[in-house]
């Protein structure tokens, strides 16, 4: 009967050890991953010297390759490598939200002249660290500034421009006039922002469509990491005949687009619309549906603001990326032509402002 | 008794309330019903891993063993599952081995409650993290699975008003489920091994004395009923979503316990508190869908409430039923306690 004791504790320890810190091993070897970048960056640019231009960039928790923020946002700097704006660039990956400082301080250590962070999360880490490294430019992408620091720049977006385009497209190709969206929880001002535009964006083009719009009931824990509800939601909707559905509200978004794609798969005529970044590529069993996606051009965002970075003329505060609708795909012969030269004309009216989305932050 | 004697005996205030939300269902039906059927439908839907959840903890307490593991059994299984049809494409064998994996850590939770006597909360627990670190840990971003479970219409039956809609347009997994618990109710109250189970929960010492082996009782009933958590899992990844996320449980197999005592242990009854949270789920949903001009009058106080509250409701209930209005509820009196032979 010890022996059995014996097993079960280190069973329980073994459970504890994976739960509390999936990721504890690859920090270790991120570590000497950093190292290593180090000193090869000694031999070949030396960032502290005033003629050399080096870019950081710092993920959330997750990889640089996850095909969404992280990836967008690295595609930025490696533009400005590409384009002769940086003479450096190099990422952490992020594995433990403690880190965020660290990573951050690895870079200014280093004496690169702009640290970009990714995500609304990083925020206060990169204003803690903007305060230590007054010399130092941050780029904080989603992070939205209050109150305005010389040296940050908060990429931030008009989250209800992309969905108002969305919503124009949507109340454009649908054949019931019913459309719908099935959003993460209206307890995160942009997601509102996404749902309001939509709204308003059909609505705009079409006067007789009726959206059908609900927010998850969970909280924040719970409100993004809910594929089922997404998927059954986006039924409830296409059982009422709903036939564009626009899904804004991470995994819980993906489970209602792949659940759209089933019913395309199956004959019907359903579309579904992403967010964020084009998920043609993050989420590929929703294809057969996915007419396109409600983007931030968060690659451009980053890029611009380094370029600017270098000419002096860093803006502080907050700065806006432009938004945009992903590539039709597949579904390019689907859409007519007269449909895509009304969301460039949409598009045109947004840009210049004689287009309101509805969105009013303030109130 | 008869447990159907029993059923309405005990529980005439649930009865009576089902008789008049069917009411009202019929009553709604003939002003649209399209949105009736989506709701329904999507009722259905939501409470299957509930159900599921709720059968695996109401034979685990019969037979005396209390299973707050149900959560991470769905959540391997459900990663399992994912696992195996993104490799194979096999649903089948995926549903086959996600049920694997849950009856694997029903036995692991019957080993440590059973043989090693342990704490049964502190025993589910250890699933529940341990669940959690594996799949948290292995899960990497970018399996792509080749499709899910797609409903497969009765003909005939998918017809009917109402019905049709809500049980006969489903995957194979939802109809296997509908299946299950009235083959869980005809076990645990018609055959000779639900009589020995109810009586190792109820009085182990004397079910010993007549012959029962009480450790064998629980072996079994923990393990077979964790194959019902994994078939919730299996359900999360192939029918009902088509991939995985870290944590998509989402707290299900905890809520699948309050369905479990809300439905006071008997797989009928625990259905229909399952059908009620999918539907207060729906109902929330339904309400932020619609607009004001499409609510009659009477009921638009309930598009004014905040839908989380819809949504809680359910809940309120659970804990209204737990504090003793309408009867008494009773837990299996031995439950939780290990049984030492003499």
């Amino acid at each position: 009967m010890k022996k059995w004791y014996w097993l079960l504790a280190v069973l329980a320890v073994l459970a504890l050890a994976l739960a509390a810190c999936g990721g504890q091993q690859q920090a270790a070897e991120q570590a000497t991953e950093a190292a290593q970048q180090e000193q090869g960056a000694a031999a070949e640019v030396d960032c502290k010297s005033p003629d050399t231009f080096c870019v950081g960039l710092v993920t959330d928790v997750g990889e640089i390759d996850d095909k969404s923020f992280n990836q967008s946002a690295w595609e930025g700097v490696q533009k400005a490598l590409e384009e002769g704006v940086a003479d450096k660039i190099d990422y952490i990956e992020t594995k433990d939200a403690k880190d965020y400082e660290a990573n951050i301080q690895l870079f200014a250590e280093q004496g690169y002249d702009v640290i970009v962070t990714v995500g609304f999360a990083l925020g206060e880490a990169t204003r803690a660290m903007a305060d230590r490294y007054p010399d130092i430019m941050f780029i904080g992408v989603d992070q939205f500034q209050a109150d305005a620091k010389p040296n940050v720049a908060g990429l931030i977006f008009h989250e209800d421009q992309a969905g108002f385009l969305a919503g124009a497209l949507a109340g454009m190709m649908t054949e019931t006039n019913k459309v719908a969206a099935v959003l993460g929880t209206d307890l995160v001002p942009p997601v509102v922002a996404f749902g309001t535009g939509y709204e308003n964006g059909a609505k705009y083009v079409n006067p007789d469509v009726e959206v059908l719009m609900t927010y998850h009931p969970g909280g924040l824990d719970v409100a993004f990491t809910d594929p089922a509800w997404g998927a059954a939601t986006a039924k409830q909707a296409m059982d009422q005949g709903a036939d564009v559905i626009f899904a804004a509200g991470g995994k819980t978004g993906n489970g209602g687009l792949i659940e759209v794609a089933g019913r395309a798969k199956a004959g019907e005529r359903v579309y579904c619309i992403g967010v964020d970044t084009d998920q043609w590529y993050t989420v590929p069993e929703a294809r057969p549906c996915l007419i396109t996606s409600a983007m931030k051009l968060i690659t451009d965002g980053v890029f611009d603001l380094i370029k600017m970075a270098k000419e002096g003329n860093f803006p502080s505060g907050n700065y806006f990326g432009d938004v945009g609708l992903a590539p039709f795909h597949d579904f390019e012969d689907q859409v007519p032509q007269e449909v895509k030269d009304k969301l460039d004309e949409i598009r045109q009216g947004l840009m210049d402002g004689t287009i309101d989305t509805g969105w009013n932050p303030g109130g | 008794m008869n447990p159907w004697r029993t059923l309405w005996h005990y529980n005439r205030g649930k009865v009576l309330a089902a008789a008049a939300l069917v009411v009202f269902v019929v009553w709604a039906y003939t002003r649209d019903p399209q949105i009736v059927e989506a709701v329904l439908a999507s009722s259905l839907r939501l409470s299957i891993p509930l159900i599921l959840g709720a059968l695996c903890g109401l034979i685990g307490e019969r037979s005396g063993v209390i299973n707050i593991g149900i959560e991470g059994q769905m959540l391997l299984a459900a990663f399992v599952a994912f696992l195996v049809n993104v490799y194979t494409g096999n649903l089948l064998l995926a549903t086959l081995s996600g049920m694997l994996v849950g009856a694997v850590l029903g036995f692991f939770l019957a080993f440590m409650s059973v043989t090693l006597r342990i704490d049964q909360i502190i025993g589910g627990t250890v699933i529940n993290m341990l669940a959690f670190g594996l799949t948290g840990y292995f899960y990497q971003v970018g399996l792509v699975t080749k499709g899910k479970f797609a409903p497969i219409p009765i003909p005939g039956l998918a017809d009917i008003p109402i019905l049709g809609a809500m049980f006969f347009r489903n995957p194979p997994l939802t109809y296997l489920t509908l299946l299950l618990i009235f083959v869980v109710q005809f076990w645990l109250f018609y055959t000779p091994w639900g009589l020995r189970t109810r009586a190792v929960g109820e009085h182990p010492r004397a079910a010993d004395t007549v012959g029962i082996d009480v450790y064998k009782m629980r072996y079994l009933n923990v393990t077979l009923a964790g194959s019902l958590a994994g078939l919730a899992g299996a359900y999360l990844t192939l029918e009902a979503v088509g991939s995985f996320e870290r944590a998509m449980t989402n707290g299900q197999g905890f809520v699948a316990l309050a369905v479990m005592i809300f439905g006071r242990w008997n797989p009928i009854l625990a259905w229909g508190a399952a059908l009620l949270f999918g539907f207060a789920t729906a109902l929330q949903t339904q309400l932020q869908f619609m607009n004001a001009a499409q609510i009659p009058a009477s009921l638009l106080w309930l598009k004014q409430i905040p839908h989380q509250f819809i949504g809680m409701l359910p809940y309120l209930l659970t804990i209204i039923v737990l504090a003793g209005v309408g009867g008494r509820t009773r837990p299996p009196a031995a439950v939780g306690q290990p049984y030492v032979k003499e």
